[in-house]
């Protein structure tokens, strides 16, 4: 009986270990690959079957990068444009959270289902407006210019109204008793107790405009202001052919941060995802 | 210090009316308890005087003052909050800075009066920690320093023994009173649904229901002199047992009429119940005014055990009356009870309580 019920147990096991690597080799292989063809030909990367062993190894693809004399320009104006983000969205989205989840005012519920509603527009819709307000201010090809459009987010705000309403009702009410108004509860109390937030707001802004690539691509013009991705993308592609392995290896240099911030940071990533869950 | 004044204060929830008509005055430098059952408004009522919630009628008064429009950080009280609401990110010496901080007082001074408070009320070891750091009984302290600190008019407590446990809680209900009544003699109103809480430290209590005031009065003047049914159910443990029927006269004598049985009412009580004949009353026997015994005794009831719950110093006897409602007796322990078992009961003919059906009011 025991035996049985021991084997049982270890079949169960197998299958949940079976199917948990399989899906790890679904989802990293994409990756695995690009690290590969980083080291690979042209020649060899496009060949079908493909090749997993580069031969010959070279590092022509990174040399080449490296090379390009915009490459460390662009990785500064995505950490511009990525700082921009995220400092925006820790202060205006966690501003916003405070208001819909502990400020009373006529319409805040109803502001906040419209504001729910807007995640349902394609980010396509909005783009030609966006972009015929950014040209109004003058703020074409600028990495200002397309922060502006992203300091706060539906989402951000979200995640933080979620968390402020979590924060127990006597927390405000001592606040209040103790002499604190709206702004100096916020400063004094929420900002600080809302550090797990925060930091979940941070990592995904941070991560969002990282990557961020249809937005640079449309409102940045010269090639000075790109941003990595964009300007990966500017480099090796010729009118008639991509270059695409130095683009790959461009891409694993451009994604390096991510990846450290995402090992270092992944405990407020399932926090922000606890936090959205929590009760509305 | 002050006197707070609550002149027909109203306040409604949607449709609910959690606070209805409320007059209620507390003496300067009194300790007055609000007292009644969850949901009775007495939360709302405290709420109302700090300011977190706004009245929809009548006038709040704090000294001479009328606070109705004034912001609760302006109306110099102090509250403490059933979950004691430290601010989790700040240490014990900042919680109760605190306050002070926001009234812009001086650095020096802040320190000078946190080490003050801290010290009076023996937590001076912990200014350091953090809430999350201490024990139930700590933060409690704590919650009272950073309320003791600002040398507030009123102090507003609410349900602050709650989440103690039993033998933490006696202690500080009576070091609470202490502190706050006989040492600081600041105006106190204290929240709790405890009537042993109400009873031992209150100078007077006021006791709700359903949003009204039902009773004001001291200790002793709601356990030995309710004005109504419901304070003489809610005061007293285990509480009052009541008997309905009809008041009759036979014979020149007043008898309480069960259906069943017939409660001959004791002469001293004919005066003030002459009035009654033919009505519906109901009479109240607090369980500790009834004597059980196994024999028989002159002028005794017929009963029978339904339960009982040993405590150790006594017992309670639960018992019914040709089957009908359950009543309850307090008796000494040693006596030798069991399920079932039929008892014969008198009860004190001094210490009996009538009240009309019909309004529920006390008949003196």
């Amino acid at each position: 009986m025991r035996s049985s019920l021991k084997l049982s147990k270890l079949g169960w096991i197998t299958l949940v270990y079976f199917v948990l690597s399989l899906f790890a080799y679904i989802y990293l292989s994409p990756f695995i690959r690009s690290f590969v063809a980083s080291f690979m030909t042209w020649g060899q990367a496009s060949k079908y079957p493909p090749e997993w062993i580069p031969n010959p190894f070279t590092l022509e693809n990174y040399i080449k990068l490296f090379r390009l004399e915009l490459f460390p320009r662009w990785i500064l104006n995505t950490a511009l444009y990525a700082g921009l983000i995220v400092a925006g969205n820790i202060m205006f989205s966690s501003m916003a959270g405070y208001a819909f989840a502990r400020l009373k005012f006529p319409g805040r519920d109803a502001l906040f289902s419209a504001l729910l509603a807007l995640l349902m527009i394609p980010i396509f819709v909005t783009l030609v407006p966006n972009y015929i307000i950014i040209y109004r201010l003058g703020l074409i090809d600028n990495i200002v210019g397309l922060a502006l459009l992203n300091l706060a987010n539906v989402p951000s705000t979200f995640l933080m109204r979620q968390y402020f309403l979590s924060i127990p009702q006597e927390i405000f009410d001592a606040a209040r008793i103790d002499g604190c108004g709206p702004i100096k509860t916020f400063f004094y109390i929420c900002l600080p107790l809302a550090k797990p937030a925060l930091g979940a707001v941070a990592v995904y802004q941070f991560l969002g405009a990282w990557n961020a690539f249809l937005g640079p691509l449309v409102f940045l013009r010269t090639p000075e202001n790109f941003t990595l991705p964009v300007g990966l993308s500017f480099a090796f592609q010729r009118s008639m052919w991509t270059e695409y392995t130095p683009i790959i290896a461009g891409s694993l240099v451009a994604a390096a941060p991510t990846i450290v911030l995402f090992i270092a940071l992944n405990k407020y990533l399932i926090k922000g995802i606890v936090i959205q869950a929590g009760k509305g | 210090m002050a006197r707070v004044f609550l002149k027909n204060v109203v306040k409604k929830f949607g449709k609910v009316v959690a606070v209805n008509h409320v007059t209620l005055e507390v003496k300067d430098k009194e300790f007055m308890v609000l007292l009644g059952p969850s949901g009775c408004g007495k939360s709302t009522t405290l709420r109302l005087i700090a300011g977190l919630e706004t009245p929809d009628e009548g006038e709040i008064w704090i000294g001479d003052r009328l606070v109705n429009e004034i912001d609760p950080t302006k109306r110099n009280v102090a509250m403490v909050f059933q979950s004691y609401a430290l601010y989790p990110h700040m240490t014990v010496y900042r919680n109760i800075e605190f306050p002070l901080k926001m009234a812009r007082v001086p650095r020096e001074e802040r320190r000078r009066k946190v080490i003050e408070v801290a010290k009076f009320l023996g937590i001076e070891d912990l200014l350091n920690r953090y809430p999350k750091q201490l024990s139930g009984g700590q933060q409690q302290r704590v919650a009272l320093a950073r309320a003791i600190v600002r040398e507030p008019e009123v102090f507003l407590l609410d349900e602050p023994l709650s989440n103690l446990d039993a033998k933490l809680r006696v202690k500080m209900r009576f070091e609470l009173r202490r502190l706050l009544h006989d040492e600081l003699q600041t105006t106190t109103l204290y929240v709790t649904h405890d009537q042993v809480e109400a009873m031992t430290m209150a100078d007077r209590i006021a006791v709700m229901n359903a949003g009204k005031i039902m009773q004001v009065g001291s200790p002793i003047d709601v356990f030995e002199k309710p004005a109504n049914i419901f304070v003489a159910g809610f005061i007293g443990v285990p509480p009052m047992s009541f008997f309905e029927g009809t008041l009759i006269e036979k014979q020149d004598s007043l008898f309480l009429d069960l259906g069943s049985v017939l409660f001959r009412i004791p002469k001293t009580y004919y005066s003030t119940l002459y009035p009654h004949v033919g009505s519906e009353i109901v009479m109240g026997i607090r369980p500790q005014d009834i004597k059980v015994t196994l024999e028989p005794q002159e002028n005794s009831y017929e009963g029978k055990i339904v339960g009982y719950e040993p405590l150790g110093t006594e017992t309670y006897v639960h018992f019914t009356i040709n089957g009908t409602r359950e009543y309850v007796a307090v008796i000494p322990r040693g006596m030798r009870i069991s399920l079932k078992r039929k008892v014969y009961w008198t009860f004190n003919p001094h210490r009996l309580y009538f009240f009309k059906k019909s309004t529920g009011e006390a008949i003196y």
